[in-house]
């Protein structure tokens, strides 16, 4: 693919004119960039600059890239949200001391723990430039500013140290006035794969002039600039007389001369796969360490989450929205169902719905449409006798006398305020009385009754009826109204003179 | 005549169960296994969890008291009852907490092993209420549900004291599925599932107590009466329960599907809006991306960010997280992205009722953000209702390229009802079609040159060569994008964005009328009360009252036809759970006179207090 593309920094170069004030390290920054992206045969349309807010987060705007100026210290979130959606992509965060350390600090924190593949470019001035210069989160104890008028009384962050706290596996230092160095530096951690996070010490002209002066002055800087190489004894100086050396007594590096005292064998060699080592060069200024302090490899969070997204895949199978929708208990409402349902409706009876329901269709007797048609008539239809009735306390005698005076085989026993307690009918009686010295006198309809009898409610259908009659071989079906009052009684030669009336 | 002796079977067109306990005794579970059961024996239903605010209190507080409210009903219901029943109270706490809400006449089974002299002192009993004859006017079942637990599940072996009396709520469970007249079986087989490989013993222990609760029930002699809730009659298909968690979750994943589009979900923990994450998150293999953020506003800015890479993006928050989003929500109005916000709102202000339900985000989410920041604003009416909600809200996104926000509370959230599953491949395509070519001179891309009749911009992302270009929070010149603060620049993308929403109104469909065209009253709601006001309406059309009701899926912006509506009632009634926020809108939009009906006790609506506010009003005439 590399061979392919022919980019060219002019290619990154947007229309917009740069705005920043003459002389601010960014424009160094912006063009080492623009020169480092073609060298990574990346196709230009893939690359993504996201940006917080402050003086260096207008940089997306003079790139011809893809490009969110977001806000204040954001920027982590929306490029972890690009580079999860499209990991194909080559995500940028440009940010400032402010923006990352401040504002945003806890999102760059769980960018790194993550190991989110980004390029993070921290561009630390130590100052608030767009805002017209107040103190940062890197500024020096002591520093004076618009609003720290007697110099800071804050520790500073030092953007390395939270970097390697944070969990990234690519962590360097590098200076705006270094450019090949710069490139270099961009160019490996864009081949990094995981969070890649670059302190860019930059000079803010206005606000913040000579901050990293010791570090950037062409006379000053070979004297206080080490430049790490992996592999290679850590040595510095104008004639690279100096050099770390591991001091186990005091727990970090010391500089010591290379001569006398110490050889070149001596000096700790440079090993960016140690944390260790990483976290006593955050702590130096004299020599500053620049380079790439630390790189290892680990998983990304993105290999992570499309990784598991295949497995489950594997696993499960491709999505089907058929499967996610039906994925619990289901149950089915046909038309027909739901006539049925409507059938039993106010049945006073203990079985299941179910298991009523699967007797209900197991009536044999009348044929189908005949069937039907008994379900579709009510009990209302059939205009049920008015119920005789009788308290639970009269005496038997009574009872057989309302019988006999009505012409009818049954009675209903009603409380006083007219509930349904049971039913006497002539077969009970008999039953009992046959055989025996029982003076009708003396009992009361309360001994003869049959308790809690199968009623009906009205708007039962006649089906139903037919079915007490014929399975459980009753001769009175008690009908009751809504309150369990009753309101009639059927009587199986009600129901025979119905069907031959009707059918 | 031969006839069967048992207890009576009495049919009951609705109740309403509650099952309240300590947090710890599983209230929850025996409150969701029952509604599964009413579920597949075909009976409507609707939950209403009601969870501690405390984590974990201390077991026998008030404040550990955890509650699982169940409505049956053969018709279609709407809410999940306004006062229970049945009331199945594991100690004094739960009684006390639960009292305020039952009606004289009310089942009370309590389980009296727990009404010790210190359970009694932690509710705050002076003296116990089983035997002060303060429970006078309910019916009140005494049960020794954890001694006849012990006795029921002892002989399962390998199970220690505690074990044991963790079964009590299947106990308690069983009681009310012989109360009610239900089969234990999709419950065995559920605790089969659940229990049977990884803890035999407590599987056993469980359905154990489950049968002897049902037993109990049986041989007890202690009820008068069993219930049969006759079943719903709903329309044909195929039915499962479903929360709006469950609902917004897969309403998401359809949307994604239907736009091609993996879903990239970026949330942080928050209740109630929690359990849309937890439903999203196995969903790997519908690429679906579920981000949980470090915090809310890096949610919204990851969501942000993926809905600049092309994919379907959403978060879903509370009202304390919305606050924290409204920047980056705020961002996304001005790169005019298209994405969802979902708002399971809670009680406020601030940290507020974590676990209680309110509607009062609703001015929030139209005017939370600085500037000119219009928003589409949907609101979700019903469990089942946010799976189309979802759906309808990315719809919307994706035409007016915007950031649209979806309305949810915590009661909708996590009530469950029957859902009619839909034939997947029926729901439409989401049509987006991403540019390839630029729109401008000179082979130019123009990101903010408008679609003239949706006034959307052009969606081109990144991978799209040719089409390099930067959006940002700064105000931008028309077409071109690039930054600008020329008044009539600022002038034109402030009218631009907030057209764009306004247009939103010519596609979305003409509201509803429930009940006369012309009549005394209207009644307008929005969002998770539209069970109550539709309940407390239908039953004052059958008393033959001259009402209608509205409910407003579309608060921003409202149906075209709206304001015509609202002309044709002598007087609106808007019942809202917040101090008037629905009604201040309409006010200022239509200048009609609303009259609200407000609540904020962290309870939905009662039908009782909503038929009483419409019999008031129309007393006057
Ligand atoms: S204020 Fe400082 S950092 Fe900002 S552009 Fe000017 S020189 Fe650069």
């Amino acid at each position: 693919m590399a061979t392919e593309i022919k980019l060219t920094r002019k290619d990154f170069m947007s229309d917009q004119t740069v705005r920043w004030c003459p002389g601010c390290g960014d424009y160094a920054i912006l063009a080492t960039v623009q020169k480092t992206l073609p060298r990574l045969g990346i196709p230009k349309e893939k690359f993504v600059f996201v940006s917080g807010i402050g003086c260096s987060s207008r940089f997306p705007y003079y790139m011809d890239t893809y490009g969110i100026h977001s806000i204040h210290g954001r920027a982590p979130t929306l490029a972890t949200g690009i580079k999860l959606s499209n990991p194909d992509l080559s995500v940028w965060v440009i940010t400032g001391d402010g923006d990352a350390l401040s504002i945003g600090g806890n999102h760059i924190l769980h960018a790194g723990r993550r190991n989110v593949d980004l390029n993070i470019l921290l561009f630390n001035n130590r100052i608030y430039g767009l805002t017209k210069g107040q103190l940062s989160p890197t500024s020096p104890v002591g520093t004076k500013t618009k609003s720290s008028p007697y110099g800071s009384i804050e520790r500073p962050l030092y953007p390395v140290e939270v970097a390697l706290a944070s969990g990234a596996t690519f962590v360097a230092r590098t200076i705006d006035v270094l450019q090949k160095e710069m490139g270099e530096i961009m160019y490996q951690a864009a081949l990094h794969k995981g969070l890649a996070f670059i302190e860019i010490m930059q000079n803010c002209v206005i606000f913040n002039n000579g901050a990293w002066f010791d570090y950037s002055d062409r006379k000053k800087r070979a004297d206080n600039d080490l430049f790490l190489e992996a592999g290679k004894p850590m040595v510095f100086g104008k004639n690279r007389d100096k050099g770390l050396v591991l001091d186990e007594e005091q727990g970090g590096f010391k500089v010591v001369e290379i001569g006398e005292e110490y050889s070149i064998e001596d000096i700790t060699i440079h090993d960016p796969t140690s944390l260790e080592n990483a976290f006593l060069l955050s702590q130096l200024d004299y020599p500053m360490p620049l380079g790439i302090i630390y790189q290892v490899t680990k998983p990304t969070y993105c290999e992570g989450m499309w990784g598991q997204i295949q497995q489950v895949k594997a696993q499960k199978g491709e999505g089907d929205l058929h499967d996610l929708y039906f994925n619990a208990d289901t149950w089915e409402v046909t038309a027909e169902e739901e006539e049925i349902k409507a059938e039993v409706r106010g049945q006073v009876d203990a079985s299941l719905d179910e298991a009523y329901i699967d007797e209900l269709l197991g009536v044999e007797a009348p044929e189908a449409d005949l069937a039907e048609q008994l379900a579709s008539m009510t009990l209302h239809d059939l205009k049920p006798k008015a119920p005789i009735t009788i308290r639970p306390d009269a005496l038997m005698d009574h009872a057989l006398h309302l019988m006999r005076e009505h012409g009818i085989g049954a009675l209903l026993v009603v409380s006083p305020d007219r509930h349904l307690m049971g039913i006497i009918t002539e077969a009970d009686i008999l039953d009992r009385v046959a055989g025996k010295d029982i003076d009708l006198h003396q009992v009361t309809v309360q001994e003869f009754m049959t308790t809690e009898p199968v009623a009906l409610p009205l708007y039962a259908s006649v089906l139903e009826a037919v079915h007490f009659m014929t399975q459980r071989r009753f001769r009175h079906l008690p009908v009751v109204d809504e309150n369990l009052h009753p309101v009639g009684v059927i009587s199986s030669r009600d129901l025979a003179e119905f069907l031959i009336k009707h059918l | 005549m031969t006839e069967q002796k048992h207890v009576p079977v009495k049919e009951l067109e609705d109740v309403v169960i509650r099952f309240a306990g300590d947090s710890g005794d599983g209230m929850q579970l025996t409150g969701s296994q029952f509604t599964n059961t009413a579920a597949i024996v075909g009976n409507d239903i609707s939950t209403f969890p009601d969870y501690p605010a405390e984590i974990r209190a201390p077991a026998g507080t008030l404040g550990g008291v955890s509650g699982f409210q169940v409505h049956l009903a053969e018709h279609d219901i709407w809410t999940p009852g306004d006062s229970p029943h049945v009331l199945v109270a594991m100690n004094p706490a739960a009684l006390k907490v639960s009292l305020p809400d039952l009606e004289p006449g009310a089942i009370i089974i309590v389980n009296t092993d727990a009404f010790t002299p210190g359970n009694l002192k932690k509710a705050g009993y002076e003296s116990n209420p089983l035997e002060d004859g303060s429970l006078n006017q309910f019916q009140v079942i005494p049960v020794p549900i954890t001694t006849l637990n012990r006795n029921a599940v002892q002989d399962v072996e390998g199970l220690d004291k505690k074990s044991i009396d963790r079964s009590k709520n299947f106990f308690a469970l069983g009681l009310i599925y012989w109360m009610f007249d239900r089969p234990l079986e999709p419950s065995i087989e559920w605790v089969k599932k659940k229990f049977g490989k990884r803890a035999p013993a407590v599987a056993e222990a469980n359905i154990k107590a489950l049968q002897a609760g049902y037993f109990y029930g049986e041989t007890a002699e202690i009820f008068q009466t069993r219930f049969r809730i006759k079943p719903a009659k709903l329309p044909p298909g195929t039915y499962r329960k479903i929360s709006g968690s469950e609902a917004a979750a897969i309403g998401l994943v359809t949307a994604a599907r239907k736009a091609n589009k993996p879903l990239f979900y970026g949330a942080y923990p928050i209740t109630p809006a929690s359990d849309i994450l937890h439903n999203l998150a196995p969903l790997r293999n519908f690429d679906v991306i579920t981000f949980q953020a470090e915090d809310e506003i890096a949610a919204m800015g990851a969501t942000v960010g993926a809905a600049f890479a092309g994919a379907m993006a959403v978060t879903g928050t509370s009202g304390p997280g919305i606050a924290l989003k409204s920047e980056a929500m705020n961002l996304a109005v001005m790169l005019e992205l298209p994405l969802v916000v979902i708002d399971v709102q809670r009680g406020g202000p601030s940290t507020g009722l974590p676990t209680k339900v309110e509607q009062s985000d609703l001015l929030q989410i139209m005017f939370g953000r600085n500037g000119e920041s219009p928003m589409p604003v949907l609101a979700a009416s019903s469990p089942a209702d946010c799976f189309d909600t979802v759906i309808e809200a990315y719809r919307l996104a994706v035409r007016a390229m915007a950031p649209v926000a979806v309305m949810m509370d915590g009661y909708l959230a996590n009530s469950s009802e029957p859902w009619r599953i839909p034939d997947p491949d029926t729901i439409e395509p989401i049509v987006i079609e991403h540019p390839t070519e630029p729109n401008g001179p000179d082979g130019k891309f123009l990101p903010y040159k408008r679609d003239p009749v949706t006034l959307g911009r052009p969606w081109a992302i990144p991978g799209t060569p040719g089409l390099e270009h930067r959006v940002g929070g700064l105000e931008k010149s028309p077409e071109y994008g690039n930054v600008s603060y020329a008044p009539e620049h600022h002038q034109r993308m402030v009218n631009e964005r907030a057209a764009k929403v306004a247009r939103l109104a010519d596609i979305i469909p003409e509201q509803e009328v429930f009940g006369p065209e012309e009549a005394e009253l209207l009644v307008v709601g929005w969002g998770g009360t539209y069970g109550a006001i539709h309940a407390a309406v239908s039953q004052a059309q059958a008393k033959g009252q001259s009402v209608a009701q509205v409910h407003i899926r579309y608060l921003n912006p409202f149906p075209r036809n709206l304001g015509f509506i609202l002309q044709n009632y002598d007087k609106i009634l808007v019942p809202e759970l917040n101090m008037g926020q629905l009604a201040m809108l309409l006010r200022d939009r239509y200048l009609v006179d609303v009259i609200s009906l407000n609540k904020v006790q962290g309870r939905p609506f009662k039908v009782s207090e909503i038929s009483a506010k419409i019999d008031e009003l129309l007393a006057g005439e």
